[in-house]
């Protein structure tokens, strides 16, 4: 049993399965658990926002390289779960389980409005470029909703949803009486991120996980072997999106607000970004990837820099002119190729 | 004979939501049909349309038919340069195009708004306005309506009797069979490439006197033209592009009218997932299918 | 077996624009069968099994799999009433390995599950009359051309069905491998596997079929045992294209 989940989470289906490999997976794993000892609570929580986004990076992966199905709004599940915690949780100030309740409600309202909004799409068994566009014009209208939502009419029991200004105050996440903030958010955030990253690579070395990949190399041919390939897709396509929700429900918790700009186009992009820039069929190519570049766009956003968008439109176009696997990946071969060690596959 | 002016209303504000709609994904529908790329720049490029016409007009002093004009022809040279240095790079990757087209518009809109500023002083609305019982109809917009039909019948006529036309048909029915017949394909794609983005700026310009002139401004036509794009379906442009604009007005107007803007560009959003559960290649393949089955009803 | 016919097809009609892909097409197959389809390119062969399958959707008639009325059902529900099939141009899984090709399909998802231990036979058969070996690390995309046809079979048979439509399977191959394919696809017929095959290459007809149905223009032009349908006057000359 146990050799069974160890095949699983070591399998072929992700970059990475030498010995060699998992030593220094584990160091870093070290490293990042040392890291506040040495560094201020401020630093800790910015790092925290990079891993925060991983969860989001990592469904833009297993939806888009895994399962082939390209998304350009997936920051919409992380808004709609960010603001159904922001409203739930803060309805119930005061009281312990809120924060919880929160939690389940935003993963549920995310999980609710991907699943209708799949069924739709993949139902109809429409051509491939539809889904990328419905999906963003799906989260440019939840923008503009949320934007016009100024004012004294616009809330939810005892929360303000706030137009452009945003949500504000919304409480962080607690388990009885003890609040995660800082230092012991740092930690919530890496451990959640931990269980994201292998359970998914257990999911994508599983059965599961190798016809959702045939359907992305050939979708008819998959049919043929008598898959349902419109349910597997539906529910990929959900469970990434609750991926999306996780992200939003810990950056709601780590900055307590909330504003539309999260559901805006610039948003949209940065998780299709991290994808294409990680390489999009590799899981860790993409966490490595989400962690860099969030560490780079938010050195570059706190100076104010007004070319954000330059930058990060011109990387998409970069990395998919010159390097359409991914940086990560092709960086990985090419260090590969001079180590020049053939990697053992110890899949089962 | 006494026209009801809440009639004559509805029937005006469909009207020109059926030519909004049209106008805005005309040049998008185009580069679909042809050559199955969707391009996400093409909002920015109906912006930078709006920008050469303002420009043109505010700044050089052209008269604004003119203007209109010069904007179709440089957007149109802007997308032949897009086409040779990026896009040909995806074709047959659909998802590729997509990406890198998005990335394009990010680059665009910010790069606007750093040269020329978040405002640009706007287009007076030309033509004037007149009144019946409570309601008003903008000359201008009457003017658009007819334009846009004007286009159905000019592309109708390009696509039918003119060489590009012929070349185009035979690449889009079977691109490997038209290159093995001499049909120059990598040209044809270049020239609908920016016959496609021309058309955006087009619709840009033409559209600019009754918006605000920003460099975001093309994320407004984003939701309205690939909503219609995906309703209108790529088998066939004209009756794709008509059809579903027409479908689409049909339902916006008198839900934005009771509603409000903002709810019935959502009923656009319902709408095309409702319809494309019933129709999933669009509106253009089921005309087309009921067309072949009458055809081939009189064959056999 | 279940059923009178493993497939069957009724006045199934079928247009592309103005071209007729399948014009009130009558087929019935045997279970048990090994069943030739021939004809000239454009015959509307492949059409014909995309029609079986329900990757295409008839315009008019009905098919039946195992006396099933199949017409309006998605292609993932009549694979599962005990049916496989190729395709013309071998589609295996290029980037997984042989092992995970064979993996894929999945004979929990075939609904005649008293058909589990011929199946697994049927597969054990193909994979040692084509030297495939299931725990095979190879990348599916690096074998060569006539392995990859080899595994796209065994692909279909490692999903227990009991019927299985084959487009072309020699396609390609040097006149050994087509010497062996045709052995394998006897022996399968011979362990019950109902067969029908599209093939152009008339010395594999001659040594697998007893019945051949030929299609032209979209319909059944001809249906009747090799020897009959070799010295066919007709049958010749619409190979050569002097028929209408």
């Amino acid at each position: 049993m146990s050799s069974k989940i160890l095949s699983l989470i070591g399998g072929d289906a992700d970059v990475g399965t030498s010995r060699i490999f998992w030593v220094g997976f584990v160091i870093v794993v070290i490293l990042f658990a040392l890291y506040p000892t040495q560094a201020s609570e401020f630093r800790a929580s910015n790092v925290a926002y990079y891993l925060l986004n991983i969860p989001l990076g990592l469904g833009m992966a297993l939806l888009w390289g895994y399962c082939g199905v390209l998304s350009f709004g997936h920051v919409a599940y992380f808004g709609i779960a960010g603001y159904a915690y922001g409203i739930i949780a803060g309805n119930m100030a005061g009281n312990s389980f809120g924060p919880i309740a929160g939690v389940l409600g935003g993963l549920l309202a995310s999980a609710l409005v991907a699943g209708i909004f799949a069924y739709f799409v993949f139902y109809a068994r429409v051509r491939e470029w539809i889904i990328p566009i419905l999906t963003l014009v799906l989260t440019l209208l939840l923008e503009t909703f949320l934007g016009q939502t100024a004012g004294y009419q616009w809330r939810v029991g005892s929360v303000l949803l706030g137009g452009y200004n945003g949500m504000t105050g919304i409480p962080s996440f607690q388990i009885g009486s003890f609040v995660f903030m800082g230092y012991s958010f740092y930690y919530f955030c890496m451990v959640i991120v931990l269980v994201c990253y292998v359970s998914l690579r257990m999911l994508v070395n599983s059965n599961f996980g190798q016809v959702v990949f045939a359907i992305q190399q050939d979708p008819l041919r998959t049919e043929t072997f008598g898959y349902d390939i419109r349910a597997r897709q539906w529910l990929v396509f959900v469970l990434s999106a609750i991926l999306a929700s996780v992200s939003g429900l810990l950056y709601v918790q780590w900055g307590n607000y909330i504003t539309p700009s999260q559901v805006g186009l610039l948003s949209a992009a940065l998780p299709v970004i991290w994808a294409s820039v990680g390489g999009r069929t590799s899981l860790l190519a993409v966490v490595i990837a989400t962690i860099v570049l969030n560490w780079v766009t938010f050195t570059l956003s706190a100076q104010g820099n007004q070319y954000a968008m330059v930058i990060i439109g011109s990387a998409l176009v970069i990395t998919m002119l010159f390097f359409p696997r991914g940086i990560v990946i092709m960086a990985a071969e090419w260090i590969g190729r001079f180590t020049n060690r053939p990697t053992k596959s110890t899949g089962g | 004979m006494e026209l009801d002016p809440l009639a004559l209303s509805l029937i005006y504000q469909f009207g020109t939501n059926a030519a909004f709609l049209f106008l805005a994904a005309l040049g998008l529908i185009v580069i679909l049909g042809m050559m199955n790329i969707i391009n996400l720049a093409h909002g920015e490029l109906m912006m930078m349309g709006a920008y050469v016409a303002t420009i043109a007009h505010n700044q050089a002093g052209l008269p604004f038919p003119l203007a209109v004009v010069v904007s179709f022809f440089s957007v149109a040279l802007f997308g032949t340069v897009l086409e040779l240095l990026i896009v040909r790079r995806f074709y047959g990757r659909e998802l590729g195009a997509l990406v890198v087209t998005w990335g394009l518009s990010l680059v665009l809109g910010q790069g606007t708004f750093l040269v020329f500023g978040p405002f640009m002083p706007a287009i007076k609305i030309p033509g004037g306005s007149y009144s019946y019982g409570s309601f008003s109809f903008s000359e201008y917009w009457l003017v658009l309506i007819g334009i846009s039909i004007a286009l159905v019948i000019g592309l109708y006529w390009l696509y039918r009797y003119t060489k590009y036309g012929l070349q185009a048909r035979a690449t889009m029915q079977n691109a490997e069979m038209a290159k093995a017949l001499g049909v120059p394909t990598s040209r044809v794609y270049t020239l609908t490439f920016s016959l496609g983005a021309g058309l955006a700026g087009l619709s840009g310009a033409l559209l600019a006197p009754t918006s605000t002139i920003a460099p975001f401004m093309g994320q407004q036509f984003v939701a309205p033209a690939f909503i219609t794009v995906v309703v209108g379906g790529a088998a066939n442009v004209i009756s794709g592009a008509v059809g579903s604009s027409v479908l689409l007005s049909a339902i916006k107007t008198p839900i934005g009218m009771a509603f409000g803007a903002f709810l019935g560009t959502v009923a656009l959003l319902v709408a095309a997932l409702i319809i494309i559960r019933i129709m999933p290649n669009g509106i253009s393949a089921t005309i087309q299918k009921l067309m072949d089955r009458r055809r081939a009803a009189s064959i056999s | 077996m279940n059923g009178k016919f493993a497939l069957e097809a009724r006045n199934v009609s079928k247009h592309f624009g103005g071209v007729i892909a399948a014009s009130e097409v009558n087929l019935q197959v045997s279970p048990g069968e090994l069943r030739c389809i021939i004809g000239p390119n454009g015959a509307g062969k492949s059409t014909l099994f995309a029609l079986l399958c329900g990757i295409q959707r008839a315009e008019s008639g009905d098919i039946f799999i195992h006396e099933h009325n199949v017409t309006q059902m998605q292609p993932f529900k009549r694979i599962r009433l005990g049916v496989g099939l190729t395709f013309q141009t071998t589609r295996a899984f290029q980037d997984l390995s042989v092992r995970r090709n064979l993996a894929i399909p999945n004979p929990n998802l075939a609904v005649y599950k008293e058909g589990h231990q011929r199946g697994a036979k049927r597969l054990q058969i193909a994979l040692e009359g084509f030297g495939l070996d299931p725990s095979d690390d190879t990348r599916a995309g690096e074998l060569p051309h006539h392995k990859l046809q080899w595994l796209a079979i065994s692909m279909v048979l490692a999903g227990y069905p009991d019927t299985v439509l084959i487009d072309e399977p020699t396609a390609g191959m040097s006149r050994d491998e087509t010497d062996r394919t045709t052995e394998v696809l006897k022996q399968l017929n011979a362990h019950g596997l109902t067969i029908v095959v599209v093939e152009h290459d008339m010395h594999f007809v001659k040594s697998v079929a007893e019945k051949v149905t030929v299609l032209h223009q979209g319909r059944i032009f001809m249906e009747g045992n090799v020897a009959e349908v070799t010295a066919n006057e007709d049958v010749k000359k619409i190979y050569l294209g002097h028929a209408h």
